[in-house]
C-alpha cells in the first residue's frame, strides 16, 4: 500500500484535473438535463421537485413509434439525488489523492470550494441562480445522520462529567451571544450612514440568535483532524449540540415577535417556558424512544439481519417527532442515541453492531459532504445584497462577543469546576465556535415578507460562515500546535486501564462515603444501581450483570480473533500497544486440517523436548555426543530456561504448573522450554478454558498458536541476547555460541510467527542430532533430521527445512 | 460545634502539614467525630457504620488504606490499630484538589503521592510490587458483585492485564531481569496519560457533610 500511495502521488495533478473535469461534466449534465426537461425547477428545490411535463402528443396528433426515448423527468428526482451524492463522494476521493491536503485544509473548506465551483458552473450554464439548499431537505434529511453519529459515539462518561459546563456554555453562552450581537448590530444600524435604519431591533435580535449558534457539523469537521484532548473537544462539541434547544427557542420567539403587533410581558415568560419545554421535551422524547429501541432489540435475536434498521428507525423517529412538536430535534436524537447505545450494544450481534457502526459513519459522512457542497453551490447566485458595514460588523461582533462570552462565562464556571479551564482552553473554545450549515439554513427560512432585507442577512451569514470555516478552520491546527494544547492520545483500550479506572472509581466513591459527601460519583453510583436493578433486566436479553471490564476483555478477544481470521492467522508484528489485544479469542481456525498437522508436529516436538530434556542433566549428558554441540545446547537451554523459570515463577505462582517446575528443578535448569511455553499458554488461556490442562499438550499447542508470535519471538530475542552470558561461563564456547547467535539473528525480516514456530522445531533437531535414533524410534517421525554437524549449520539447515513446514500459516 | 476539643492549638500545624484550610479541617473534624463516636481514635470497626460503604466492592481495601502505615507515613509496612484525627487528615490529604498556583514540581510530587496511595491499595503485602496474585485479588474483589463470572475469566483478565504491563516495561528490562510484577515506576507509566491529580479529589468544602443518618 505504501507503493500505491507513492504511485498516486506522482500523478496527482492529472488525476485531480481529471476529477474536476468529471465533476464539471456531471454538473453540466445535470444542469442541461434539467434544462431540457420541460419542468420548471423552481429556485428552491435542489433535489428537483419538477413536475413531469405533459405527455408529448395529444390524443389527436399522430405520432410515430419512438425507437429511442429519453425520459428524464421520470427519473429526475432519484437521478439528481444520486448524481449529487456521487459527486460528493468523488470529491472526497479527490481530496485524499493529495494525501497532504486534508491535513492542512479541513475537508469542509475543500467541499465548499467544490460547491462554489459547481455553483459557478451551473450559474454560468443556466444564467440563473443554482438550486439553493432547501431548508427542509437540510433539516429533515441531511442533519439527522450527522447528529446521530455524533450522539451514538459520544463518550458519555466525559459528557456527563462536564455536563454542567457544557450546559452553561450552551444556554447562557448562546443567549449572551445572541443578545449581544443583536443589540450591537442594532446600534450599528442606527447609524444612518450605513443605510440600515430599516432593520428593527427585533430583526437584529433574530439575526443575532441565528448566527450565534455554534454548529455541530462544522465543529466535527474541523476538530476531527486536530485531535485536541477529549475534554476540550467534548466541551465545544457538547455545546454545539445542546445549544440547539436555545437556538430553536430564540429563533421561533423572535420570529413570532417580529410578526406580532404587540409584545407583552406574558410573551416573554411564554418564551422562557418554551425553552424548558423545548429542551426537556426533546430529551424526553429521545430517552423514551431510546428505551423502546433497546426493548425492541431484546427480541430480535431471530431476525438479526434487520437489527441495525431498528437503531436507525427509532432515532430518526425521535428526531422527526421532536420536530413535529417544534421541540429540539437535535437534542432528541442525541438523547435517543446515547440511551440506546448502552443497551443495544449488548443485545445485538457483533455483526449487527459492526453494520450499525459503519452504516452510521457512511451516512453521516455523506450528509456532511453534501451539506458543505450545497453551501458552496447556494452561495453563488443572485441572493445577495452587499453592505460593507453590516457584513463586516456582523463578523466583528461575532468574534468579539464569542471571545468575551467564553471568557466571562469561564470565570464564573471555574468556581464550580474541579478542573479549572486555563486560558489556552478558553482560547480554543472561543476559537472553535464555528458557524455552519444550521445558521445557513435558518437564514433561508426567514419569511421575506417580514424581512425585506433578507438578502442582506444571507450575505452576512455566508460571510461569517466562510470566515469561520475557512480562516478559523485552517488556522486552528497550527494554533493548537503553537499553543501546545494538550492533545488526545488515542490508544487502544487496554484491559488494565479499565480495571484501574474501575478501581479508582470505587476508591473515590468510598472516600466520598467516608467523608460523608455527595459527589459526582454518588449520583453515578445511584444511577448504576438503578440501571442494574431495573433497566438492564428489562432491556437486555440475557441479563447477566456484565461488568465492563469483562465485556471489554471479551471485545478485545473477539476483535483480535477477527483480525487473526482476516489476516490469515499471520498476525502483524505486534506493537507494544496492540499487545493488549493478544488475548486468546474464540478462534475458529481457517484450516482445521492444517491446524491439526501443526498441532501434531508441535505436540510431538514439545513432548519430545520435555521427554528429552527430562533426562538431560549436565551430569548425565551423553558422552559420545559432540561435546561442543552438547555444551552449547546446554548453555542456551540453561539460559533460556533459567529465565523462563524465573518468569514462570513470578507469573504463575499458584498454578499447579509450579509443581512441574519443582520436579524439574532437580535437573538443573533444564526442561524449562516446554514449561515456559506451557505456562505462557496458560497465561493466554481462553476465557472458559479449564485450568487443569497443564499436562495436556494439545491444549498447550492450541493456545500456543496465536500467542506464538509474541512469546516465541521474545524467546528468540532472549536467546539471541545473551552472548555475554555465554562468554562468562564458557570461555571456549564463545565463538560457537556467538556465531550461532549471529546466525539466529538473521531471520529478523521473516514473518514472526514463522520464526516463532521454528523455535521448538529448531531445538528438537539439536537433541535430535545427539540421539536421533531415539527420536525417530520413539515417535516415528519421518521428518528428516540433518546429520550431526556443527550446530550452526544444523540450525541453518533446519531453518530452511522448517520453512516449508510453516507455509500453511 | 465542639471546636474546643483538641483541634485549635494544633490546627495551624495540621493545616501546614496537610495543606487543608482551617474550615476544611473543621469540617473533617466533625466527620471524624461522627465516625469515632466522639472518641479520640477510629478503629476499623467504625467504618462499618457508614451505610453506603457496604456496597462498595473494595470496601476492605479502602478501610485498610486508612490504616496502612505506608499511607500514614509511619512505617514501610504494617497496619495501624487505630488512627487519630491527624492520621485521618493525612489520608484525606491524598484527595485534596490541586490548587491553581501549584508549580510543576509540586504538582508532580502531588501526583506521585496520589498514585502512591493507589499503589499501596493494590500492593497488599508491602513488597512494593504488584504481583499477579495481588492483581487477581483486586480483580476478584472488583468483580465480586457479579456472581456469574467464571473464575477462568478473571484469571485470564488478570494475566492479560499483567502481560500488558509487562509488555509496556519489557523494553526496559534486560534479558536477564525478571518480570516480577508491576513496580511503582511501571504503575506511574500506566497512569501517565491520565491526569490523576485532577480526578483524584473530593470536594471538601463546597459541599456540606451530609450523612447524618445512622
Amino acid at each position: 500500500s505504501v507503493l500505491l500511495v507513492r504511485h498516486h502521488s506522482v500523478r496527482p495533478p492529472f488525476c485531480c484535473h481529471l476529477l474536476l473535469a468529471v465533476l464539471a461534466v456531471l454538473a453540466a449534465a445535470a444542469a442541461e438535463a434539467r434544462g431540457t426537461a420541460a419542468s420548471q425547477a423552481p429556485g428552491a428545490a435542489a433535489m428537483g421537485t419538477g413536475t413531469p411535463p405533459s405527455p408529448s402528443g395529444t390524443a389527436f396528433e399522430e405520432t410515430r413509434l419512438h425507437v429511442f426515448t429519453l425520459d428524464y423527468p421520470h427519473v429526475q428526482i432519484p437521478f439528481e439525488i444520486t448524481l449529487w451524492i456521487l459527486l460528493a463522494s468523488l470529491a472526497k476521493i479527490g481530496f485524499h489523492l493529495y494525501h497532504k491536503l486534508p491535513s492542512i485544509v479541513p475537508e469542509s473548506c475543500l467541499l465548499i470550494l467544490v460547491g462554489l465551483l459547481l455553483g459557478g458552473i451551473i450559474f454560468g450554464a443556466e444564467e440563473k441562480s443554482p438550486p439553493v439548499m432547501n431548508s427542509d431537505v437540510f433539516f429533515l434529511y441531511l442533519l439527522p445522520p450527522i447528529v446521530l453519529d455524533a450522539g451514538y459515539f459520544m463518550p458519555t462518561r466525559l459528557f456527563f462529567e462536564n455536563f454542567g459546563t457544557i450546559f452553561w456554555y450552551a444556554v447562557v453562552g448562546t443567549l449572551w451571544n445572541a443578545i449581544g450581537i443583536g443589540i450591537s448590530l442594532f446600534g450599528i444600524c442606527q447609524i444612518s450612514a450605513f443605510g440600515l435604519t430599516d432593520i428593527t431591533l427585533l430583526q437584529n435580535l433574530l439575526f443575532g440568535s441565528l448566527i450565534s449558534a455554534v454548529d455541530p457539523v462544522a465543529v466535527l469537521a474541523v476538530f476531527e483532524n486536530i485531535h485536541v484532548n477529549e475534554q476540550l473537544y467534548i466541551l465545544v462539541f457538547g455545546e454545539s449540540l445542546l445549544n440547539d434547544a436555545i437556538t430553536v427557542v430564540l429563533y421561533n420567539l423572535f420570529k413570532s415577535f417580529c410578526q406580532m403587533r404587540t409584545i407583552q410581558v406574558i410573551d416573554i415568560f411564554a418564551g422562557i417556558a418554551n425553552f424548558f419545554i423545548v429542551g426537556i421535551g426533546g430529551v424526553l422524547i429521545g430517552i423514551l424512544l431510546g428505551f423502546v429501541a433497546a426493548f425492541t432489540t431484546r427480541f430480535t435475536h431471530k431476525i438479526r439481519v434487520i437489527e441495525p434498521l431498528f437503531v436507525f428507525l427509532y432515532s430518526y423517529l425521535s428526531y422527526i417527532t421532536a420536530e413535529m412538536f417544534h421541540l429540539s430535534g437535535i437534542m432528541a436524537i442525541t438523547a435517543c442515541a446515547m440511551t440506546m447505545n448502552k443497551y443495544v450494544e449488548e443485545n445485538v450481534s457483533q455483526k449487527s453492531y459492526t453494520t450499525i457502526k459503519y452504516f452510521m459513519k457512511m451516512l453521516s459522512s455523506v450528509s456532511e459532504t453534501l451539506i458543505f457542497i450545497f453551501m458552496g453551490v447556494s452561495t453563488v447566485g443572485k441572493n445577495h445584497e452587499w453592505n460593507w458595514a453590516f457584513v463586516s460588523f456582523t463578523l466583528l461582533f461575532c468574534l468579539i462577543w464569542r471571545a468575551l462570552g467564553v471568557f466571562v462565562l469561564t470565570q464564573i464556571i471555574n468556581v464550580f469546576r474541579t478542573i479549572p479551564l486555563t486560558f489556552k482552553d478558553q482560547f480554543i473554545i472561543a476559537y472553535g465556535g464555528l458557524r455552519g450549515a444550521i445558521c445557513f439554513s435558518l437564514v433561508f427560512l426567514l419569511p421575506p415578507s417580514v424581512f425585506p432585507r433578507k438578502k442582506l442577512f444571507i450575505t452576512a451569514v455566508i460571510v461569517v460562515i466562510f470566515f469561520t470555516v475557512f480562516i478559523q478552520g485552517i488556522t486552528i491546527r497550527p494554533l493548537v500546535e503553537f499553543l501546545d494544547v494538550k492533545r488526545s492520545n488515542k490508544k487502544q483500550p487496554a484491559v488494565s486501564e479499565e480495571i484501574y479506572n474501575r478501581f479508582f472509581d470505587h476508591v473515590k466513591t468510598g472516600i466520598e462515603d467516608v467523608c460523608g459527601h455527595w459527589g459526582h460519583n454518588f449520583w453515578r453510583d445511584k444511577f448504576k444501581k438503578f440501571d442494574n436493578k431495573y433497566l438492564r433486566r428489562l432491556l437486555i436479553r440475557e441479563n447477566q450483570p456484565k461488568s465492563s471490564i469483562v465485556s471489554l476483555y471479551k471485545k478485545l478477544e473477539i476483535k483480535h480473533a477477527i483480525e487473526m481470521a482476516e489476516s490469515g492467522m499471520i498476525s502483524k508484528v505486534p506493537s507494544s500497544v496492540s499487545l493488549s489485544e493478544y488475548h486468546e479469542g474464540k478462534i475458529k481456525p481457517l484450516s482445521p486440517t492444517e491446524m491439526e498437522n501443526m498441532r501434531e508436529i508441535l505436540t510431538k516436538n514439545l513432548y519430545q523436548i520435555r521427554h528429552r530434556t527430562m533426562s538431560y542433566n549436565r551430569h548425565s549428558l551423553a558422552a559420545d555426543a559432540n561435546e561442543k554441540q552438547a555444551k552449547e545446547i546446554l548453555i542456551r537451554r540453561r539460559h533460556s530456561f533459567r529465565e523462563s523459570l524465573r518468569k514462570t515463577n513470578s507469573l504463575s505462582r499458584e498454578r499447579p504448573a509450579a509443581a512441574n517446575t519443582k520436579r524439574f528443578l532437580s535437573l538443573p535448569k533444564n526442561t524449562k522450554l516446554p514449561e515456559k511455553l506451557r505456562v505462557r499458554n496458560k497465561t493466554s488461556s481462553r476465557v472458559g478454558d479449564s485450568s487443569d490442562s497443564e499436562m495436556d499438550a494439545t491444549t498447550t499447542v492450541l493456545n500456543l498458536r496465536p500467542r506464538a508470535g509474541k512469546i516465541l519471538r521474545e524467546q528468540r530475542l532472549r536467546q539471541q541476547r545473551p552472548p555475554s552470558e555465554f562468554s562468562m561461563e564458557w570461555k571456549n564456547e564463545v565463538d560457537g555460541s556467538q556465531n550461532g547467535q549471529g546466525e539466529q539473528q538473521e531471520p529478523g525480516s521473516l514473518p514472526q510467527p514463522s520464526i516463532g514456530f521454528r523455535q521448538p522445531l529448531l531445538t528438537r533437531p539439536r537433541f535430535g542430532t545427539l540421539s536421533r535414533e531415539d527420536l525417530t524410534a520413539d515417535h516415528g517421525l519421518a521428518r528428516p533430521v540433518p546429520p550431526p554437524r556443527l550446530v550452526r549449520q544444523a540450525s541453518q539447515g533446519e531453518r530452511q527445512r522448517s520453512k516449508p513446514e510453516n507455509q500453511p500459516y | 460545634m465542639g471546636s474546643a476539643q483538641s483541634v485549635p492549638p494544633e490546627m495551624r500545624a495540621l493545616a501546614e502539614r496537610t495543606g487543608f484550610t482551617s474550615e476544611q479541617i473543621e469540617q473533617l473534624h466533625r466527620r471524624f467525630k461522627q465516625l469515632s463516636h466522639n472518641r479520640k481514635t477510629i478503629r476499623k470497626e467504625d467504618f462499618d457504620t457508614i451505610p453506603d460503604l457496604e456496597f462498595n466492592p473494595i470496601r476492605a481495601r479502602i478501610v485498610h488504606a486508612f490504616f496502612d502505615k505506608r499511607n500514614l507515613r509511619k512505617a514501610p509496612a504494617g497496619l495501624a490499630e487505630e488512627i487519630n484525627f491527624e492520621d485521618f487528615l493525612t489520608i484525606m490529604s491524598y484527595f485534596r484538589p490541586i490548587e491553581m498556583d501549584m508549580d510543576e514540581e509540586r504538582l508532580e510530587s502531588f501526583r506521585k503521592e496520589k498514585l502512591k496511595f493507589l499503589f499501596h491499595m493494590y500492593d497488599a503485602d508491602y513488597d512494593g510490587i504488584i504481583t499477579l496474585q495481588e492483581y487477581k485479588n483486586v480483580l476478584d474483589e472488583l468483580m465480586s458483585g457479579n456472581p456469574h463470572l467464571e473464575k477462568e475469566s478473571l484469571r485470564a483478565i488478570a494475566e492479560g492485564a499483567m502481560l500488558e504491563a509487562a509488555s509496556a516495561c519489557m523494553a526496559r528490562t534486560g534479558p536477564d531481569e525478571v518480570y516480577e510484577g508491576i513496580t511503582f515506576e511501571d504503575f506511574l507509566k500506566v497512569w501517565k496519560g491520565i491526569d490523576i491529580e485532577t480526578k483524584m479529589h473530593v470536594r471538601f468544602l463546597t459541599m456540606e457533610a451530609i450523612a447524618h443518618c445512622y
